[in-house]
């Protein structure tokens, strides 16, 4: 029987439930998170920019080309795609091979 | 051409003795200057793994503002030129958009390998056209069906135009008038001194199962070089300065498809039937690049691949003639400045593929209706193979050329198109046959033009 709404496990009836005294699983904890919160907002911030970038529908389809291929051609034909999205198409590949490069070096 | 030179003189030279102290006139063939447009159409490394969804958007792209500018000077410029989105019930205004034909008849693999309907594969047929087609206009987000002043018949998928007229209650748009790109600018043509000119030849069909080809085409390599006739024919095959063959240098038997569906022990020994043909291929060119620069275009039953644009023949397949520096090997849309007079066209698969879609009959109408639309080939990517740009559409037309041609055709025909904006933007439009069609001895009279008075 397939339920209209709700989840399926929902039309199932709980059978197994947990055993007392059975050993308590405790997930790791979380690494403090402060320092992070600055700097995921403004790579999430420059995220949304490209996924706007991608979104919009004067540049044509965004799939099966790289978003620098797509800012080129947008150029290319004189749609005057914002220029800040090119310097953080830019600086994300640098920022790539960067990391690539320290990982390296570890090594 | 040659029957009025050999004609003008009096005694024919060939019924004298000859002359025992010198080797008699030498002819010069007249030397011109020759820049190929290669890059356009070369591709680079091959990524199929694109949908083609962008080359339409490339195309439309490209195409707006030039529809935008025709759609002004046409209907005024203060007309509307909306997009689809923004379109209201009853507004006149206009639209640029790409235009999509949904034919019933249309071959459709989907339908094909359906099980629920249970179909064999249709026939082929050569016409796909039916009375209950639907012309419909897409821009970037959205599309309408179009009714009114528009031949849907003659229309095919993929051209991109502006149409001007109304949308009625019934969500259709009225089309009152359309337009499309029209020719580009042309650079201006050099004044030229003397007459010369270029042979244009297609359809030698090399390789087929009927023996007396081989007569015709021999006899115009022979007469090319200035081995046949008197002097006063000699002299005018001096003025060709060069030949370009457009396509189908094969025949279509040497594409036979039981070698490819038979088993491999049955067909270990035989070779394929192209390899004997691009040997002759070769001992032909052979003879006429010692004495006249060629350019090679492949067609349709070459060996090259088979979506647009088709790559130039590889070299190694010409071991004895690719010695000779005049020799060129170039792609299938085929682009050239010779002397001054820039040639553009195709070995036909273009044309032969909108035939089939519209009910335009003639290769010629065909051609000119290409050149209106701006594009080289509308119907690719759509029911004529094509390989899934993106960054640009390359058949559209940048610059007008001044002889556009297209190889194949069953019948010859040429044209003089003049541009709308300026009077001496004209270009002269051709249909070349295909050689093989044809007796040996109308093949000689061939198309000599002298393009000094285009």
């Amino acid at each position: 029987m397939t339920t209209k709404r709700g989840l399926i496990t929902d039309s199932f009836k709980v059978v197994k439930k947990s055993r007392r005294g059975a050993k308590q699983r405790k997930s790791p904890t979380p690494p403090p998170s402060q320092p992070e919160d600055v700097a995921p907002s403004a790579r999430e911030e420059d995220l949304q920019q490209l996924k706007q970038f991608d979104l919009d529908w004067r540049f044509g389809p965004c799939t099966g080309i790289s978003r620098l291929q797509r800012w080129e051609r947008a150029k290319l034909h004189g749609l005057n795609p914002a220029e800040e999205i090119r310097e953080l198409l830019l600086q994300t590949q640098l920022s790539l091979w960067l990391s690539y490069t320290v990982s390296l070096s570890l090594l | 051409m040659f029957s009025d030179l050999s004609a003008q003189r009096e005694g024919s030279s060939l019924l004298c003795r000859p002359a025992s102290e010198d080797q008699g006139p030498v002819f010069e063939r007249t030397t011109i200057d020759y820049s190929p447009c290669t890059e356009r159409y070369r591709l680079g490394e091959r990524s199929f793994s694109r949908q083609y969804a962008h080359i339409y958007a490339a195309r439309l792209m490209e195409m707006r503002p030039l529809l935008s500018e025709r759609a002004k000077h046409k209907w005024g410029s203060d007309v509307l030129i909306k997009k689809l989105c923004d379109l209201e019930t009853g507004e006149q205004c206009c639209i640029v958009g790409t235009l999509f034909k949904r034919m019933d008849l249309q071959p459709s693999i989907l339908k094909e390998i359906s099980e629920e309907h249970n179909l064999l594969p249709q026939p082929a047929r050569t016409k796909y056209i039916t009375e209950a087609d639907e012309l419909i206009l897409e821009d970037e987000l959205q599309r309408i069906k179009l009714e009114g002043k528009i031949d849907r018949d003659k229309c095919v998928t993929g051209s991109v135009i502006v149409i001007y007229g109304a949308e009625k209650n019934d969500g259709k748009f009225t089309v009152e008038d359309f337009c499309m790109a029209d020719l580009p600018l042309q650079t201006p043509r050099p004044e030229l001194g003397s007459d010369k000119f270029v042979l244009l030849a297609s359809g030698l069909g090399l390789g087929s199962s009927k023996a007396d080809s081989m007569l015709g085409l021999q006899l115009l390599v022979d007469m090319v070089t200035g081995q046949l006739g008197d002097t006063g024919e000699q002299s005018g095959a001096a003025t060709i300065s060069r030949v370009l063959l457009a396509g189908n240098l094969l025949s279509q038997s040497t594409q036979d498809k039981d070698a490819s569906t038979k088993p491999k022990y049955l067909t270990k020994k035989t070779q394929a039937g192209s390899v004997e043909a691009m040997r002759l291929l070769d001992e032909l060119l052979l003879q006429l690049v010692a004495s006249v620069p060629v350019d090679v275009m492949p067609g349709e039953c070459d060996p090259t691949n088979y979506t647009l644009p088709q790559q130039p023949l590889h070299k190694c397949m010409f071991p004895l003639s690719s010695a000779y520096p005049t020799l060129q090997l170039v792609s299938n849309p085929y682009s050239a400045n010779i002397d001054g007079v820039r040639f553009l066209g195709t070995s036909g698969q273009n044309v032969c593929d909108i035939r089939r879609y519209s009910s335009m009959e003639s290769h010629l109408e065909i051609l000119e209706e290409t050149l209106r639309l701006r594009h080289l080939a509308p119907t690719a990517p759509d029911t004529l193979g094509c390989y899934p740009f993106y960054q640009r559409d390359p058949f559209i037309l940048e610059d007008c050329p001044h002889v556009y041609f297209s190889g194949n055709a069953p019948v010859f025909g040429s044209k003089l198109v003049k541009g709308w904006c300026a009077e001496f933007l004209r270009c002269l439009i051709i249909c070349l046959i295909l050689f093989y069609r044809f007796p040996a001895s109308d093949r000689l009279f061939y198309f000599f033009y002298p393009y000094r008075h285009l």
